[in-house]
């Protein structure tokens, strides 16, 4: 262990690492404080970069905007009601009121030490969760596998159960998608309409840039999301008299580590929940919750701290089960597949430096936000200043040209902006897209399992209810889509007998 | 300015059932699109796992389709009063030009052109802006993905042409 953990250690400190978590981070952080961007956009634009790059090094790259962009998020939702990523909407809460009593400075003190706070616990519940759940799940067979991927796509569907028909749609071709192409046991094309390029597949990079890349720069385009006339800061960087006196809400920070930690375990949860239980519990824990909502900082602190602690969280499945949280996990496992790299249980048997440098660039990419942010504050504020067009032509050529780059296919090119095109219907109309990505991602996981678990039974189902792991998961499934539809239904009666009353 | 999304808007459905139409068709044509005379049975066989998810799609267009056929009295094709989206259709049809663009002039014009283009018409009107930024993410791309990843990129058939 001790040999493991020094191996990573020179390998998270060598140049290479240091450059791309630093890199990463500020990328990051400039994508969380554009609103309308987010840390998904910084991530898919950079993907085409990481194939020439080693695995810990790519993905320490992208860790840094995936975390990055949480940390910068919260500066535009605190000085102009305008949240950088969407789970900042709850520091905006607290945060704004505060800028408006000219507290700025404390407000943005709370949200940076609940983010460095809420990331590091997180990253220690990492490390000590995962090898636990890993020992569990080294006891599955495809059928366990297969039960738990269906579980994460159910988790997911079922967290915009609003739009149950919609995410079904979206999930079905996304798993459909993945089908496209030779497949892999028979041999056999499928769906390739006659054309030898579809042949190779729709790549996961080309479909996530497209969705999420492109189509969120036509979304720029259109709407001029980003809102910048009213920024103003008029200290340089971070009042660090400030910092000191949010260390008083130390409690408040476990918790809020803790609860954003664990929500982002849960597929389909995603950061706003994890921020929102945060804020809540933490107002009904601290006794003041009449302070909370008109500029608390200790609201700031939970909101950050609970959404800065999902990467790690999300990284616990994903790392033990190879079962991506949400989109911004899928791409990471998009990474590790790419690298021939496959999560799971065994992963943290076969490839512990990989794992320890990723727990302590993890562990680092926090420090380094926190750092970068509190120096460089204003510069960092003022960057929702640039032009939206200006960015939209910078990211839309930076991605095209990035995708072809990766197998020098003009074709690849082509799937990007007709999944732009799509990514923009579906943004615009608010369906859920995040349902389409993961089945992107784990349709090729999905298919191989059921396949494998349906020839150990000869083509019987029943396999999946004969195995204790594989039943207590369906179950568990079946619990997740059956609770929620009953709890709607009783909620509709009660709401119908009240009106009913109201008329009688 | 657009407003907020109407979630009864008609436009879902019409989405919803474009896509199940479409999953509907490729399920139909599904034994000729896959070939399945090999020797494995169904359940190991290459058809068995897409013919699942066009059928979570087809399942999950079924409201879209009744919706579409029988609309309700004060269901209404209204969105987000946006309109159409002129401006991402012509920046998309700049981008396809782009791309188009890289085998027939070649990388660097290509960019220069499309950046340019996009620009002026998303509406910057000073030469600072549009000649400024295309020659740099021209010269960025160039020393990014040439000089240092040494991505192929085709010979320009417009050069091929000049040089006899």
């Amino acid at each position: 262990m001790i040999e493991y953990m020094s191996q990573a250690l020179v390998t998270t400190f060598t140049c290479s690492n240091i450059t791309a978590l630093v890199l990463g981070t500020l990328i990051g952080i400039v994508v969380g404080i554009l609103p309308g961007l987010g840390p998904m956009v910084g991530m898919v634009v950079l993907l085409p970069f990481t194939f020439a790059l080693p695995p810990a090094v790519a993905l320490s790259l992208l860790l840094g905007v995936f975390c990055g962009g949480y940390f910068g998020g919260a500066v535009p939702a605190i000085l102009m009601r305008t949240p950088g990523v969407p789970s900042s909407l709850v520091t905006s809460f607290d945060g704004f009121p505060l800028t408006q009593k000219g507290e700025a400075q404390t407000a943005l003190s709370a949200a940076l030490v609940g983010s460095l706070g809420g990331g590091i616990i997180s990253v220690f519940i990492l490390i000590f969760l995962a090898p636990a759940l890993a020992h569990v799940a080294a006891s599955f067979g495809p059928p366990e596998y297969f039960a738990a991927g269906l579980l994460g796509v159910v988790l997911v569907v079922m967290a915009y159960r609003e739009k149950l028909a919609k995410g079904l749609i979206l999930l079905g071709l996304g798993l459909w998608i993945s089908t496209v192409g030779i497949d892999g046991p028979t041999l056999v094309p499928r769906f390739c309409f006659g054309t030898l390029a579809m042949q190779n597949g729709l790549h996961l990079v080309p479909v996530c840039l497209g969705l999420f890349g492109i189509g969120q720069t036509l979304m720029l385009v259109e709407r001029k999301i980003l809102v910048n006339a009213r920024m103003s800061l008029t200290r340089r960087t971070l009042d660090f008299s400030k910092i000191a006196a949010t260390l008083k809400y130390w409690k408040s920070l476990i918790l809020s580590g803790v609860i954003g930690t664990f929500v982002g375990l849960l597929p389909g949860t995603g950061s706003i929940l994890a921020s929102f239980l945060s804020y809540e519990t933490v107002k009904k824990v601290s006794g003041r919750a009449e302070a909370f909502g008109k500029g608390a900082p200790e609201g700031c602190l939970a909101s950050e701290a609970g959404n800065n602690a999902v990467p790690a969280g999300a990284m616990i499945p994903l790392l033990t089960l190879g079962i991506p949280g949400d989109a911004l996990s899928a791409v990471l496992l998009g990474v590790f597949t790419i690298n021939g790299i496959y999560p799971g249980p065994l992963l943290l048997i076969k490839e512990p430096v990989l794992i320890n440098t990723l727990y302590l660039s993890m562990l680092l990419i926090n420090i380094v936000a926190f750092v970068i942010l509190a120096i460089w504050l204003r510069p960092f504020a003022m960057v929702v200043r640039v032009s939206n067009t200006l960015l939209a032509s910078i990211i839309m050529s930076l991605s095209l040209v990035g995708i072809y780059a990766v197998n020098t296919r003009l074709f690849d090119a082509g799937v990007a902006l007709v999944m732009g095109t799509l990514g923009y219907i579906l943004l615009r109309l608010e369906w859920p897209v995040v349902n389409l990505v993961m089945g992107v991602v784990l349709g090729e996981i999905l298919e191989e399992r059921l396949r494998e678990s349906l020839s150990m039974s000869e083509g019987n189902p029943l396999i999946f209810l004969e195995r204790p792991i594989s039943l207590f998961l369906f179950v568990a499934t079946f619990l997740i889509i059956v609770i929620p539809v009953l709890w709607d239904s009783r909620k509709a009666r009660i709401r119908a007998r009240n009106k009913g009353r109201d008329f009688s | 300015m657009a407003q907020k999304t109407n979630p009864k808007s008609r436009v879902h459905d019409l989405l919803g059932a474009v896509l199940g139409l479409f999953a509907a068709i490729v399920m139909a044509t599904s034994p000729w699109q896959v070939d399945t005379s090999g020797p494995y049975p169904f359940y190991k066989g290459a058809l068995i796992f897409p013919l699942m998810a066009l059928g979570l799609m087809v399942m999950g267009s079924v409201p879209s389709f009744i919706r579409l056929l029988r609309p309700g009295a004060t269901d209404s094709w209204h969105l987000d009063g946006g309109g159409l989206p002129r401006r991402p259709a012509v920046v998309l049809s700049m981008a396809v030009a782009f791309i188009i663009g890289i085998p027939m002039i070649g990388l660097e014009i290509s960019c220069i052109l499309f950046t340019a283009s996009m620009l002026y018409y998303l509406g910057h009107r000073s030469p600072k802006i549009y000649v400024f930024w295309p020659l740099l993410l021209s010269g960025v791309f160039y020393l990014v993905f040439k000089y240092f990843l040494d991505v192929y990129f085709p010979t320009p058939l417009l050069l091929e042409y000049l040089g006899g």
